[in-house]
């Protein structure tokens, strides 16, 4: 039994329990107040009665010192989006030497908001360059099988896509074109291959 | 036969056994007790039918449908697809040659295409040892598009490809709705017939006369030249489980406007493991157009992955997992 500033953990324990009179509560209340070891006890016990009525209150750890790392870790984050674009490249590139078997779910980059915001941009230059007449609009039909795509300055190309504008590579759509034109050996390539081939452009 | 075959095989066959009992199937339609004549059975269905119908894709969030028309008098087939979405083209077909129309720009693109052939042909495509990537099931019967269609199930034996989920039309094979699965089960693509007629009214004669019209397009024959990858002094130093080289070829590089070198060509070694495909491209690396390694989703079940080989470029594209597009960039070597 320890005295804590004239508190005893026996009157804590019976306080958690409700076993103290009206004027002694009163009295180890106040105690408990003004000492942070008491309070820290009285912590204590109150976890140590969660457990033992059920596992599942059991605290998995210093919650203190978690919120604390998380503070730390979000104060590193950046507040708004600044990465280039090359880090799609960097993301794909831990795809590829790391998960040997993990379902890819890169097109999930519609949700990130750096995405958003440089197809927005994107988007309303290319939106200029059409309306003055100054970007050549090109229709690549040298496959079936090619989305449309609007040629910009650079390699990517801005895809109208029903999930929001799309980055796209018109080599990529190059390469898709001849996989499904040569590529579509299956043996559910008649009918179904080669009418979804001829069906679906694409992602646009 | 391995002895994991054989045993696949019998597990396969009282399956099949089982089913037709249970669910009431053993008719002229009930399905057959193997991959590989149940696959021939939806080949089959297509030698012998005239239909039309409406065909809808569904991958991702991307929706495309097209109206259909297919003849066949066992000897010649013949297709129109009319796509209701996307840019505006005919696409006719007539066994292995196929001609797309684009109104828009007046040009026709004629290609011919191996793996559209007739009997023969197919059998050619088709791995004889598929049967042990993939487990085989038929599991019930749904009804599509009107018609009572037995429910197929693909299961992969690893994580190398894709599952896929098949309903065939109980009494002709006919394939009415496809489903590709990824490594969780979760649809990654769907295709199916919303609306079909069976044995329409649909003169090859007149399909016939249509893809002939070419005049005032102007056709364009996209050049490829087979080569093999020994050849062009490539090599898989280790093969992919499950996946056979089907052809390889050489095309010219479409660069932009005024930057195209003439030699510039890039090999295209395609891969299939009867089901799933894969193309592995490979051409000389350019600083300019080569900036993005790494993986790509392309939309539904299709991916694609880069990477830089020395002085090379190698892309790989398939509707695979990742990791299976990863196992075929890493397994090319230079042969010389």
């Amino acid at each position: 039994m320890t005295d804590i500033n004239n508190l005893s953990s026996e009157q804590i324990s019976s306080l958690a329990d409700g076993g103290l009179g009206a004027s002694e509560r009163a009295q180890v209340v106040q105690s408990l107040l003004s000492s942070a070891d008491g309070l820290q006890t009285w912590h204590r016990y109150h976890v140590v009665g969660d457990v033992l009525r059920s596992a599942e209150l059991a605290p998995l750890g210093d919650d203190h010192a978690f919120w604390e790392r998380l503070s730390k870790t979000l104060a590193l984050e950046p507040l708004y989006p600044n990465a280039p674009l090359q880090d799609d490249a960097a993301v794909a590139d831990t795809v590829i030497g790391v998960t040997p078997t993990a379902p890819s779910r890169v097109s999930a980059n519609d949700s990130a908001w750096r995405w958003r915001l440089l197809a927005g941009v994107s988007t309303a230059a290319l939106l200029i360059a059409v309306g003055l007449g100054l970007t050549p609009v090109v229709a690549p039909e040298g496959g079936a099988q090619m989305a449309t795509t609007t040629a910009l300055p650079s390699d990517l190309q801005v895809v109208d896509s029903s999930q929001g504008a799309m980055l796209r590579d018109p080599h990529l759509d190059q390469l898709m074109a001849a996989h499904q034109q040569l590529g579509g050996h299956s043996a559910l390539q008649v009918p179904a291959g080669f009418l979804r081939n001829a069906t679906y452009e694409g992602a646009r | 036969m391995s002895t994991t075959a054989r045993a696949f095989r019998v597990v396969t066959v009282l399956l099949a056994v089982l089913l037709s009992c249970t669910s009431g199937v053993a008719q002229s339609g009930a399905p057959p007790l193997t991959l590989k004549d149940w696959l021939t059975r939806v080949h089959q269905a297509t030698n012998h039918k005239t239909y039309t119908g409406t065909f809808v894709v569904s991958s991702g969030s991307v929706m495309a449908s097209a109206k259909i028309w297919h003849v066949c008098d066992g000897t010649q087939q013949m297709e129109r697809v009319v796509p209701l979405t996307g840019t505006s083209r005919v696409t006719y077909r007539h066994n292995d040659q196929v001609i797309t129309f684009f109104p828009a720009s007046k040009r026709a693109i004629v290609e011919r295409r191996e793996s559209l052939g007739l009997f023969s042909d197919f059998l050619k495509t088709v791995n004889p040892s598929i049967g042990e990537f993939y487990q085989f099931s038929v599991q019930g019967t749904e009804r599509i598009a009107g018609f009572e269609a037995d429910v197929v199930h693909l299961v992969p034996v690893d994580r190398l490809r894709y599952g896929w989920k098949i309903w065939s039309e109980q009494r002709t094979g006919l394939v009415l709705q496809l489903q590709t699965l990824d490594l969780d089960g979760q649809v990654l693509e769907q295709s199916a017939f919303s609306e079909l007629q069976l044995n329409a009214p649909i003169k090859m004669a007149q399909l016939s006369q249509m893809m002939a019209q070419t005049n005032g397009y102007h056709v364009e024959h996209p050049e490829k030249v087979p080569t093999s990858a020994e050849a062009q002094g490539w090599a898989l130093h280790k093969e992919v489980p499950g996946f056979r080289a089907l052809g390889c070829y050489q095309h010219p590089v479409r660069e932009p406007v005024g930057t195209s070198d003439p030699n510039n060509r890039a090999m295209q070694w395609v891969f299939s493991d009867g089901l799933s495909s894969v193309s592995v491209f490979v051409e000389p690396y350019d600083a300019r157009r080569h900036v993005r390694e790494g993986v790509s989703a392309l939309g539904g079940a299709t991916h694609s992955l880069a990477r830089r080989i020395n002085a090379w470029w190698a892309t790989a594209v398939g509707e695979v997992p990742v990791s299976t597009l990863n196992a075929f960039v890493q397994g090319l070597e230079r042969s010389r």
